[in-house]
């Protein structure tokens, strides 16, 4: 994160280095610092109360905390299934992705080939591209093809729609890594395979850990595609299952808040872990359709 | 070619090459190994993007239930149907005011928070990391989590209550007029410190001898905001308001989790309305005459952010 905003210390815009009055710096940073993360930690604490605890002290810590609501969502809210198959569809995507956007980000960034500048564009338009807005005949390839209510069928389209942001971000990153390097191995005799795989991919591996990250993100999150594609409950992801086990459970608030606690602690902790390609990764791929 | 160690001599050799048999053999591998390096992608694409996308358009001339063998081509028929429906302008009114309510939410709150950030003080690391947290979570913890804020007895509700102002207490998310905005400022919650970042690092580029030479001819801080940042991050600022122009009609999952459009169709949005003439009522062509003009406005949207970006790059 650091990273992402120079470290420079500079002076405030007010003019001052240190304003004087500290309080008025401190205090709207404070109130939406508890904007922010209040209504998600308060969600967490209500996932270890009793429904007694619940009443009595709403906003309070959840002491003694309780696992009954964790392990009912877990076992009879079939969370333990939602979160096997998110698992698998999330990791399933991040490997995929990284394959092909590497090769194909790669490709685009240190190989000349006729038609570059064109595939490269055409992928562009890829970027603008809502889902929701291809989401009909998507779901009727899928069905022609049979993968309708398999993992495959989510994993496919999540890898194919965020492909073109994952491309640029990996364009981008084998292109900052000095021409030399490639030629010279060139000369001594290396193969293209042999380049991309000894040489760059290793140097690379900043740019891999950010689309490995994002997409693990998107895909972890992703609503629409997973309800679309998928019909039986058994390869429901976290989201879908959140969503239909909401409408059976509306009022039991502890359920509910320990079903949100397992689809988002997750990815909580990564970003808590890697915040800095986090943010640097959001901030330039804003613009994932 | 094993010993010169400079790309010139590759590049004469290959010339040297190309002259005795037009492309020579080594150029065509060449060519025919990056080919396969982006197979993966273009296939992938072409299949399930490209393909889908003009099938849309293609969907949207005929009257078809998505299951019979024949369909009916309807030409123009579906558009014209289109802009006749009033659930169609409703819609997309409701994507404009949502674009209102989290563009002001994301500059006022993005703007403060950053200007705020950009003095050298202490914790803007955890500041930083806080505000981010939502940007991470799943649309539908975010519809969940704002549901019991709104609830009748809810966080905000108890709020009002407990600082005098019982009055204003309602069921935020069953009445009518205000459901729209307080989802969208739902919705703010998981984007703005998104822009808070884009705009500190903007903030962070402006020439800090500005500051300096207004600071000389005596300007004060609020002088300074209006006069020097905010002029300086006109293109950050557009592109905070077109990403979220995008994203406003782009949202689904809060609304779908919240309100599904209701009540009676105050939160309808183009993508919750697509999904149900073409999930729900089977009307596979009329869906997807919704679903062009949803693709028509997010590419002049996006078509306009690309441009603004490549331009602030340089």
């Amino acid at each position: 994160m650091t990273d992402a905003i120079p470290r420079s210390v500079r002076s405030f815009p007010s003019g001052e280095r240190r304003p004087r009055a500290w309080w008025l710096v401190y205090i709207p940073l404070t109130i939406l610092f508890i904007f922010a993360v209040a209504p998600l930690l308060l969600t967490w604490f209500t996932a270890f109360k009793t429904d007694q605890q619940q009443l009595v002290s709403p906003y309070g810590l959840p002491l003694p905390p309780t696992l009954d609501n964790l392990g009912e969502a877990w076992t009879v809210g079939r969370f333990s299934i939602y979160f096997k198959n998110s698992l698998i569809i999330s990791i399933a995507d991040v490997i995929g992705m990284v394959v092909i956007s590497s090769l194909a980000g790669y490709a685009f960034a240190r190989l000349r080939f006729p038609g570059q500048k064109l595939l490269l564009y055409g992928l562009l338009v890829g970027l603008t591209i809502p889902v929701a807005a291809i989401i009909i005949p998507l779901y009727l390839t899928m069905r022609d093809f049979h993968l309708l209510n398999t993992y495959s069928s989510v994993i496919i389209a999540d890898i194919a729609l965020a492909a073109p942001i994952f491309v640029f971000i990996m364009r981008a990153f084998f292109k900052d890594l000095p021409g030399e390097l490639d030629d010279a191995a060139r000369v001594d005799g290396a193969n293209e395979l042999q380049i991309f795989w000894q040489i760059m991919l290793p140097l690379a591996r900043p740019g891999l850990m950010t689309v490995a990250l994002l997409e693990f993100l998107w895909s972890w999150n992703d609503l629409l595609l997973p309800l679309v594609f998928l019909v039986s409950d058994d390869l429901r992801t976290l989201p879908v299952g959140m969503l239909f086990f909401q409408g059976r459970f509306t009022i039991d608030y502890g359920l509910m808040s320990a079903g949100v606690l397992i689809l988002s602690l997750p990815v909580t902790l990564l970003f808590l872990i890697f915040q800095r390609d986090f943010v640097k990764g959001l901030a330039s791929g804003a613009l994932k359709g | 070619m094993a010993v010169q160690p400079y790309s010139r001599s590759i590049e004469s050799l290959r010339a040297a090459q190309r002259g005795r048999s037009g492309l020579s053999r080594s150029v065509l591998q060449r060519y025919l190994v990056a080919y396969l390096f982006i197979l993966p992608v273009l296939l992938l694409y072409v299949v399930f993007v490209l393909r889908p996308t003009l099938q849309t358009f293609w969907l949207a001339f005929y009257d078809w239930n998505g299951i019979s063998v024949d369909r009916e081509w309807v030409g123009l028929a579906n558009f014209q149907r289109l802009l006749a429906d009033p659930i169609f302008w409703q819609a997309l009114q409701h994507s404009l005011i949502w674009t209102v309510v989290v563009v002001a939410f994301n500059l006022a709150v993005g703007l403060a928070a950053a200007a705020l950030l950009a003095g050298n003080i202490r914790g803007r690391l955890l500041f930083q990391l806080g505000y981010f947290l939502p940007v991470v979570q799943a649309s539908i913890v975010t519809a969940m989590i704002w549901r019991w804020i709104y609830a009748p007895t809810g966080v905000l509700n108890t709020g009002l209550e407990t600082l005098g102002l019982g009055f204003l207490t309602r069921g935020w998310l069953g009445d009518f007029t205000v459901v729209l905005p307080a989802l969208a400022i739902a919705s703010s919650w998981m984007t703005f410190g998104l822009s808070v970042v884009i705009l500190l690092a903007g903030m962070q580029g402006i020439d800090p001898t500005l500051y300096d030479a207004a600071r000389v001819d005596g300007a004060g801080a609020g002088r300074m905001f209006f006069d020097i940042t905010i002029p300086s991050l006109r293109n950050t600022i557009t592109i905070v308001i077109l990403l979220a122009l995008v994203d406003a009609f782009k949202v689904f999952d809060i609304i779908w989790a919240t309100t599904e459009g209701g009540p009676i169709r105050t939160t309808e949005v183009l993508s919750t309305y697509l999904f149900k003439e073409g999930f729900q009522q089977n009307q596979y062509g009329y869906g997807s005459a919704i679903a062009v003009a949803l693709s028509l406005i997010i590419l002049v949207a996006s078509i306009l952010n690309l441009t603004l970006r490549e331009r602030g790059d340089d």
